[in-house]
């Protein structure tokens, strides 16, 4: 099942291309780099009538590869400089694959230690020589970064996320983690929720040591607002958040935080206040932390944020999900297998492809 | 697929067939209609609160709006979403007041804020439906004239819905109805819209049940009657009952092969037609509250069969995404 096979490529020359490439990288060391596969700017899991997939889409939104998963993938790691993926089962997750993105062929299969679960995300180092994964101690979801050596991916250590259920984690400058400790505790078998009315969320900034910087949480009234997905602006982080209290009251599920002050939430207009149906899926931001995009696939909505976390747009879309900025836009994807570039005035089709893109798409760009 | 498919071409080839239900006769018989009845209706409703502030003359004519209201409330997609227009046509539930807070600010405040256009950049918890009931079915006294803002409230209601009704008419239906062909990339394929409206129809089944029926029921231990929709106006059981009937006439719209579906409404609207309780005031007797709760379970029963029965049919789903996200 974990046998490492390219899916047939659309075009005759990237056949050749493909073939050429994966022969090369059987022989071949050190590992190539992104470049070398055609530079491409996302990773996007899906599922095709036959089983699951990671692609890797230019940021036209067409393939340049793809590689089968063992099983529903979630987020995905892109290696800084090699052209290595890391990715990532939905929680409770028991796999991790290492992806040779030239190749196809699995590298390493990650399996978190006895009594750990993975939680759907993880990111390298900026010098590639780390791998961190967001995980749960499986009874009581104590959140827990693992740390694995890139060389042969073994688990070096780990650190306490400094809260319950962490999903999303990225990389700051200078070595510095975030942390979004959902706060939910989940069922070690299943998804099963056990804490809605006791759960607290939190942001924690971890030093390149997994020491515990600072942290933010949500004022009392809104500790049902799982924050699960983030994003980095200059100086600031942009946060993303599911809302497990009453439908009815209508919730910020966009933050801000500088760390060192406050988290600032961003409520949208009151015309858009339930149009993500209280559930925002990812988040991306642009480089230059100009402008923020907030997907809900509940809602079928992308809402677009200024800097200062104004809505400025929202545009809708069936069973929007997948969200990564690319120059100074975004591109977003759908359960239907479209890509989408994302204008203040509405979406402009990209490509279509036959299969259903899944929760989330990682750009690859500089990090 | 296939049969989604070999439906695409029937249509395409044979439009003029009467036997075909699909979305063209939803667009055409059921979402045009019920919409223009909307703006007709609200239209009134404006006209009347122009010409008197007479409760006996209002309150006919705010049921006809809200009946009409409930033709078309469960279309929650295309022009209605636009700007919020059908939230602030029906701001409920709102369990912080929010509506009744602003709205008091509008009574005794600027009359300036009235004039339509600032009245349409008032908060939507303030505006619509709900927001003419606390005017027309005012629990309390209220502490100034309430004729002008009834008047202005009426009025940019009839706006809103005379909005909605211009862009099905003028372009959204050719939107839908073009589904699939170039240059339309609200919907890429045909069966994009039949996805829409099928999304809608579970949508509002959890509605009802989440909402309608589910806050007044609350807890055994704890019901809230008071929490039920529109109770001041004593709509709450007919809100249930109207919304069902739009639903079972959209099922039909859309294809005759529904049969399970179509006999769960029958089932959800005898249980409706037979409960004696327009307000649903019974949550908080026993005898009362399990009736309601059959009724809910019923609603319940049927969002599944049109998850089960349905969705094949149409040849669609919840959205990957949606269905399960992380």
């Amino acid at each position: 099942m974990l046998a490492s096979a390219l899916t047939p490529p659309m075009a005759i020359d990237m056949i050749a291309r493909r073939a050429f490439l994966a022969g090369l990288a059987a022989v071949s060391l050190p590992r190539m780099g992104w470049a070398d596969i055609g530079s491409p700017a996302f990773l996007a899991a899906g599922k095709t009538a036959s089983g699951f997939v990671l692609h890797g889409l230019t940021g036209d939104g067409e393939s340049l590869f793809s590689v089968p998963l063992p099983a529903r993938g979630h987020a995905a790691a892109g290696h800084p400089h090699q052209a290595i993926a890391v990715a990532f089962a939905r929680r409770p997750g028991t796999y991790g694959l290492v992806i040779d993105c030239a190749s196809g062929a699995i590298l390493h299969q990650l399996e978190p230690p006895q009594g750990r679960q993975f939680n759907g995300h993880g990111v390298f180092s900026a010098d590639g020589a780390l791998l961190m994964t967001s995980e749960v101690v499986s009874e009581g979801s104590a959140g827990r970064i693992g740390l694995w050596e890139t060389d042969t991916y073994r688990r070096v250590a780990e650190w306490d996320s400094g809260g319950i259920g962490p999903h999303d984690i990225k990389r700051l400058p200078g070595g510095r983690i975030v942390v979004a400790n959902g706060g939910i505790q989940t069922d070690p078998a299943d998804r099963t929720k056990l804490n809605l009315a006791t759960m607290r969320p939190n942001l924690t900034l971890l030093s390149s040591k997994g020491e515990v910087l600072d942290r933010a949480e949500l004022p009392t009234e809104l500790r049902q607002n799982s924050i699960r997905h983030l994003a980095l602006l200059p100086g600031k982080i942009a946060f993303a958040m599911q809302w497990e209290g009453d439908a009815a009251q209508p919730v910020p599920l966009l933050g801000l935080w500088a760390p060192g002050k406050g988290a600032v939430l961003c409520p949208p207009d009151d015309a858009f206040a339930f149009a993500m149906k209280g559930y925002a899926g990812s988040i991306a931001a642009t480089q230059d932390g100009k402008r923020i995009a907030l997907t809900s696939a509940p809602g079928g909505v992308v809402m677009l944020f200024d800097e200062m976390g104004h809505q400025t747009a929202c545009h809708t879309r069936a069973d929007l999900s997948g969200v990564a900025a690319i120059g100074g836009s975004f591109v977003v994807t759908d359960g239907s297998g479209t890509t989408w570039q994302v204008q203040e005035e509405g979406l402009a089709l990209l490509s279509r492809h036959t299969l259903a893109w899944d929760n989330h798409l990682v750009g690859l760009g500089p990090a | 697929m296939i049969r989604s498919l070999a439906r695409s071409f029937a249509v395409t080839l044979c439009f003029a067939t009467p036997a075909w239900a699909d979305f063209p006769q939803a667009v055409s018989g059921h979402i045009l209609p019920g919409y223009a009845n909307l703006a007709e209706a609200t239209g009134t409703l404006a006209d009347t609160a122009t010409q008197t502030c007479d409760m006996a003359a209002l309150r006919p004519a705010y049921h006809a709006a809200f009946d009409a209201w409930m033709g078309v409330q469960h279309l929650r997609f295309g022009p209605s979403e636009v700007e919020g227009r059908g939230l602030s046509i029906a701001f409920w539930p709102d369990p912080k007041g929010s509506g009744a807070r602003a709205q008091m600010a509008l009574l005794t405040g600027d009359q300036a804020a009235l004039e339509p256009d600032m009245f349409a950049q008032q908060s939507i918890a303030a505006r619509g439906l709900f927001a003419l009931e606390r005017l027309l079915y005012p629990s309390a006294d209220l502490p100034a004239d309430p004729c002008p803002l009834i008047r202005a409230t009426a009025t940019d209601l009839a706006r809103t819905a005379q909005a909605i009704n211009a862009d099905w008419q003028n372009t959204y239906a050719q939107t839908v109805l073009t589904a699939g062909e170039a240059g339309n990339t609200t919907y890429l394929t045909r069966p994009e819209v039949r996805q829409a409206l099928f999304t809608q129809l579970v949508t509002a089944l959890e509605f009802t049940d989440d909402n309608r029926l589910g806050r007044p029921l609350a807890s055994f231990t704890q019901p809230r009657p008071e929490r039920a929709e529109a109770v001041a106006s004593g709509r709450s059981l007919r809100n249930i009952t109207l919304s069902l009937q739009a639903q079972r006439a959209l099922v039909l719209a859309l294809t005759p092969d529904a049969p399970l579906t179509i006999a769960g409404f029958d089932h959800a609207l005898a249980l409706a037609g037979a409960l004696d309780d327009p307000t649903l005031a019974g949550v908080a007797t026993p005898e009362g509250r399990l009736k309601i709760e059959i009724l809910q379970q019923t609603i319940e029963a049927l969002r599944d069969t049109v998850l089960a029965e349905l969705g094949p049919e149409l040849d669609v789903g919840i959205g990957f995404n949606a269905a399960d996200g992380d």
